[in-house]
């Protein structure tokens, strides 16, 4: 999935995005100066998908506005979450299908191989 | 003959409509139809399209008004207004219901909304419904609008009153049109009030249900798309709900403790906007927060978030009435 993680950081909106497992950031990409945003994101997005899981939800995605930013979180396979940073004035669809739409490519590319 | 323009706008239930058909002499046009969003709280029916009416000043001046539709969905029709219709206005006036919670935040959307447009023409701003809360008064206008950098005309009016709104028309061409008889306008124009005390309000309107004031709760769920709602005060406390599925309410309660949480340990990121859950197969999930008070709402999924975002964001501005 580290590849999804640079093909979302290519975007232009996306001004920074990480990749974390069980409580863990695997990879990042988030400037020194937004960490405090990653640090708030991996524990909101963490929490409000276990309470999901333990609800039996299949709620798998999150954005939380703060401050002049968004913070978003995508639930992928084997429980990693893909979190990315953008301006609140960004038009949150455009995040949504953006990064669904390269993980379901990079999903396929993945079968193919 | 002169012919002046004038266009007229504001949020929902400013008073826009209300304030051209105190002033025209011509049957207005209106292209209203029925309320299907959170705005069912105020009225039952709203301007889809625009108003437009008529007013002769004078034997060589006719003033033309227009007014946008207060939705933020119809703003396809400000773009189409701006740049044709009315591309040659001499003003705008900024119509602001001093009910609304926050008054200010209307301010700042339409004049941002409206920037380019006010580059070459005036900006007036009309506060309406003060005789409902009087508070901010004229006094605040001025200086929180000093504040914010605008140096513009604030007027009470009643929209109701064709006299008050006249007060607008003359405060914009006056000035170019000397030869108006200014009293003599209003006393013809003294028939389209609508101010209460004006009209006989007969029973079967007195006795009306649908007039009666609808709750945060029931207006959110008569929005087409939400399912459910959770009003919440500012201890982000529950005051209301009706969230059907229990999972859906377990989960927005989950939403509101983080939200709470948050507010306290981040407070230094900045102010928490909303928090939303989505999922392909689940509805949507989102807590909307304010100072004094938040909103949960659960919503279809196919319902656009900047939908879900506008309805909310106009829910919470007419939420103090139910304090009143």
């Amino acid at each position: 999935m580290i590849e999804l993680l640079e093909a979302v950081d290519e975007l232009d909106f996306i001004e920074g995005c990480c990749l974390m497992q069980a409580d863990q950031v695997l990879s990042s990409t988030f400037p020194a100066s937004r960490r405090h945003h990653e640090t708030i994101a991996k524990k909101a997005f963490t929490y409000v998908f276990t309470n999901a899981s333990k609800l039996r939800s299949t709620h798998d995605e999150a954005h939380l506005e703060i401050g002049e930013k968004r913070v978003s979180g995508f639930k992928l396979e084997g429980s990693q979450i893909l979190i990315c940073l953008s301006s609140k004035q960004t038009n949150v669809v455009n995040v949504r299908n953006n990064v669904r739409e390269l993980y379901n490519g990079l999903q396929q590319q993945a079968q193919m191989a | 003959m002169a012919d002046y323009k004038i266009l007229f706008t504001g949020s929902v239930c400013s008073g826009k409509t209300t304030a051209i058909r105190s002033l025209s002499e011509i049957e207005t046009v209106d292209t209203d139809a029925k309320v299907s969003d959170s705005v069912i709280r105020r009225k039952q029916r709203t301007t889809i399209a625009m108003d437009y009416g008529v007013l002769e000043l004078n034997e060589n001046a006719k003033l033309h008004l227009y007014g946008t539709p207060g939705q933020e969905r119809f703003r396809f029709m400000w773009q189409l207004m701006m740049s044709d219709l009315v591309a040659d206005a001499e003003a705008l006036i900024l119509l602001v219901d001093n009910t609304r919670t926050d008054p200010f935040k209307d301010i700042r959307f339409y004049v941002d909304e409206f920037r380019d447009y006010l580059v070459k023409r005036r900006l007036v701003i009309a506060v309406t419904h003060a005789d409902v809360r009087a508070n901010p008064d004229y006094n605040y206008y001025m200086n929180q609008l000093k504040r914010m950098g605008l140096f513009t005309t604030v007027m009470f009016i009643d929209a109701r009153d064709p006299a008050d709104v006249l007060k607008l028309v003359k405060e914009v061409v006056g000035r170019r049109e000397r030869e108006v008889d200014w009293a003599a306008l209003a006393a013809k124009l003294a028939d389209n009030s609508t101010v209460p005390e004006a009209v006989a309000i007969p029973d079967q309107i007195v006795n009306n249900d649908a007039a009666k004031p609808v709750s945060l709760i029931d207006a959110a769920v008569n929005t087409r798309g939400i399912s459910g709602a959770m009003h919440l005060g500012a201890d982000r406390k529950v005051i209301s709900s009706n969230v059907g599925s229990m999972q859906s309410q377990a989960l927005l309660k989950a939403m509101v403790n983080l939200v709470s949480a948050l507010e306290q340990k981040a407070a230094f990121l900045g102010k928490i906007d909303n928090f939303m859950l989505c999922g392909e197969e689940q509805e949507t999930l989102s807590v909307f927060v304010e100072e004094e008070q938040a909103l949960g709402l659960s919503s279809d999924k196919g319902l656009s978030l900047t939908v879900v975002k506008q309805q909310a964001s106009d829910l919470l501005q007419w939420s103090r009435n139910d304090n009143d």
